[in-house]
């Protein structure tokens, strides 16, 4: 495991220190009030935000017949519905071809939006704004509008249940890796892009020995949001590769539904671990997280 | 004997030799006579020839001429936003001129990439690699070439030789693997030069490379580039608006305003002979002080005649109203107390009388502002400054003197462009 204080020398460039609180007037013990009043906020929020996730692990835990009761504490608690999610649901296929589909939509977006951001940065300098302004057009677009033309152009492929017809649609919503890129790559100063060219470094060795060097947090941050949205993803692969084999987590965990409908404890359970890589990311790496969000005005 | 009655701003050739690294068979030390129209001859050094830059409706740069003779340090000087920077960036490649040629050592280099011009530049922010070492930073152009081309390029010992020699040249040594987020400003602006001369570059160029350093630092680094000019014998252009480090270290000066040269010369001519107002005013400190006044003849002649001062004119001046000037050094200071109608020691020359108005101790010398207020009414008040050594006690605040200034240092300008006229001996 990778510690925050770990990170690269270069995150210096991007994450400067914040500013310090300016003194705001007031006595120690309205300070303290205003403090306790702001946390309350805090923890209720924070409570809300958490309780879906804490009902959801608590009832996983629970026997077929409490699963619909009110108790927030799994008494008794078993780990049947874990052993059936494991066991007689084909999870680890189902995992593996999420992790396949989000590694693989990570990777190209960061390898479109590095090669489009340092083009905008680099090359285009006429028209430029009209360009970007599609560019933005298309982050506000919703991939929703999307779907169905992606869903007949994939079809008449005949790339249904392949994992290239399930992973490249998915490019269409790197708008925000190109613009998130754009903007760290022109915080790159002019006279260390104008030093690389004095040396003799063409486009190409300018973007790849000095540019993405550079960009490595970057990289990281998008990265991370792409993966975890693409993790998240439940309609396209629902659309686009609807057979067991093929589709991803959050699709297959409808395979628990019946005739009378969900089976609920261990779909919980299959739920709770469908969500453990995210966790783990956001374990892993949530400094980086908190940076990227805050770069990219998403908070 | 006669005197031009103007010298024009003079954008042509810089034809004096280097003061340090010069070579005396250099055909760029043989002096041409300045006044010919200079033909496209195959000049050694730098020389740009009609060069024009525009952003939008803007002319940043406008260069009829300029030559930067081979192996000279020449400093380009001027205010900020006088088109220096451009300049040295046009001579670089990072900007491409609207119009003109860039002869570097009589080969056209308009259009060769930055990369093929043997030219090297330090940035002002010294533009070091934050990913790579102080060593991966400097042998970072060596690497590349190498690369481009495998069989002309440098080989790997090669490479660690020119590094090593670079690192020893500028005391690098115990720093070669360290990153430039480690080092301070002094160690990255030598990181920063030993990265631009590693390559051996017939040019070399250097963007305000000491305006990041704290003063103390300044004067070491600025001894430091001489020195490795002297070592290096090749062409350095600096680029500066420190008009004190550009007396200092330039060999040639260009004086620069709105993007257009104004005067360019050794540091002395630029000095002693300002060809325009600006000139006179922004090299040097204190400023040189002027002062417009008509030119009157009466039974003693010609000269000048105002509240508080009076002077001798040259015959070569041939104008009604001039613009004399005079450096505060050049002044003699003299105390008129208890003489309080004199008008000053008489002579050739110009005398200025007035009341001492602020006098600011330097250190090895005192600047004694005075002032000469304008009794008749209608005129405006006389301000001038002098400097007088630091050993003789300073006149008190109020006390009436003169100041004397031989006619071999004032200087003539003409009032309604500022150019300068005669010679003023």
């Amino acid at each position: 495991m990778r510690s925050p204080d770990t990170v690269p020398a270069t995150t210096a460039t991007t994450a400067a220190p914040p500013p310090a609180r300016p003194a705001r007037p007031g006595g120690r013990a309205a300070r303290g009030a205003r403090a306790a009043g702001r946390h309350t906020v805090l923890v209720l929020t924070a409570v809300a935000l958490l309780f879906p996730l804490l009902w959801g692990l608590s009832g996983s835990f629970k026997p077929g017949a409490d699963v619909f009761g009110a108790n927030p504490v799994p008494v008794p608690a078993t780990l049947e519905n874990y052993r059936f999610a494991l066991e007689d649901f084909p999870i680890a296929r189902l995992m593996l071809n999420t992790f396949v589909t989000a590694i693989s939509v990570t990777a190209l977006q960061l390898a479109a939006g590095a090669l489009a951001a340092w083009s905008f940065v680099r090359f285009a300098h006429r028209g430029q704004r009209a360009v970007l302004g599609l560019v933005t057009v298309a982050l506000v677009v919703p991939p929703q509008a999307l779907i169905i033309p992606q869903f007949l152009m994939i079809s008449h492929l005949h790339l249904r249940n392949t994992l290239v017809g399930l992973v490249v649609p998915q490019l269409s919503t790197c708008a925000l890796a190109v613009l998130l890129l754009r903007e760290h790559i022109r915080s790159i100063p002019q006279t260390l892009l104008g030093a690389a060219t004095l040396d003799g470094a063409t486009h190409g060795e300018t973007l790849r020995l000095v540019v993405l060097p550079l960009l490595r947090p970057a990289l990281g941050a998008v990265g991370i949001i792409v993966f975890i949205t693409t993790w998240n993803e439940y309609l396209w692969p629902v659309l686009a590769a609807p057979s067991p084999e093929h589709t991803t987590i959050q699709t297959g965990l409808r395979l628990f539904a019946n005739q009378e409908g969900p089976d609920y404890g261990p779909l919980l359970a299959a739920a709770m671990l469908a969500t453990l890589p995210v966790v783990a990311v956001y374990l892993l790496a949530s400094r980086r997280i908190t940076d990227a969000f805050l770069q990219s005005g998403l908070r | 004997m006669t005197f031009p009655t103007r010298q024009a701003a003079s954008p042509t050739a810089l034809d004096d030799g280097p003061r340090a690294a010069a070579d005396p068979t250099d055909p760029a030390d043989e002096a041409p006579p300045a006044a010919a129209p200079a033909p496209a001859e195959p000049a050694d050094g730098v020389l740009l020839d009609g060069v024009l830059k525009r952003y939008g409706p803007q002319t940043v740069l406008d260069v009829p001429r300029l030559h930067i003779p081979r192996q000279s340090f020449t400093v380009l000087v001027g205010p900020s936003g006088c088109g220096k920077s451009t300049g040295l960036r046009v001579v670089s490649g990072l900007e491409t001129p609207d119009a003109g040629t860039v002869t570097i050592n009589g080969r056209d280099v308009t259009a060769e990439p930055p990369g093929g011009r043997g030219v090297s530049m330090v940035f002002q922010d010294f533009a070091l690699y934050p990913h790579l070492t102080v060593e991966q930073n400097i042998a970072f152009s060596l690497r590349l070439a190498a690369k481009h081309d495998r069989r002309g390029g440098p080989n790997r010992a090669e490479i660690e030789r020119r590094v090593a020699d670079a690192c020893e040249m500028l005391g690098l040594g115990p720093l070669r693997r360290r990153r430039p987020g480690q080092l301070s400003g002094g160690e990255r602006q030598r990181v920063g030069l030993a990265r631009a001369v590693v390559r051996r570059p017939e040019v070399l160029l250097l963007d305000e490379p000491l305006s990041a350093l704290d003063a103390q630092l300044r004067q070491h680094a600025r001894a430091e580039l001489i020195r490795l000019h002297r070592e290096l014998g090749n062409t350095v252009v600096l680029v500066t608006h420190d008009q004190l480090e550009a007396l200092s270290m330039g060999t040639h000066l260009v004086v620069m305003r709105g993007g257009k040269v104004v005067q360019a010369g050794t540091p002395t001519d630029v000095y002693h002979q300002p060809a325009h107002t600006f000139v006179a005013t922004f090299v040097g400190s204190p400023a040189m002080n002027l002062h417009e006044v008509d030119v009157v003849t009466d039974a003693q002649g010609s000269g000048l005649r105002a509240a508080g001062l009076r002077a001798t004119v040259p015959t070569a001046v041939g104008s009604d109203r001039v613009l004399v000037g005079w450096r505060p050094a050049d002044g003699e200071l003299s105390s008129l107390d208890g003489d309080a109608d004199s008008a000053g020691p008489a002579g050739p020359g110009l005398t200025v009388t007035g009341t001492v108005d602020v006098v600011e101790f330097t250190g090895d010398s005192a600047v004694v502002h005075g002032i000469a207020r304008e009794s008749a009414g209608g005129g405006q008040d006389l301000k001038w400054t002098v400097v007088i050594p630091a050993r003789r006690p300073a006149p008190a605040v109020g006390a009436r003197v003169a100041v004397h200034v031989p006619p071999a240092h004032l200087h003539f300008f003409d009032p309604a462009d500022g150019h300068r006229l005669g010679d003023g001996s």
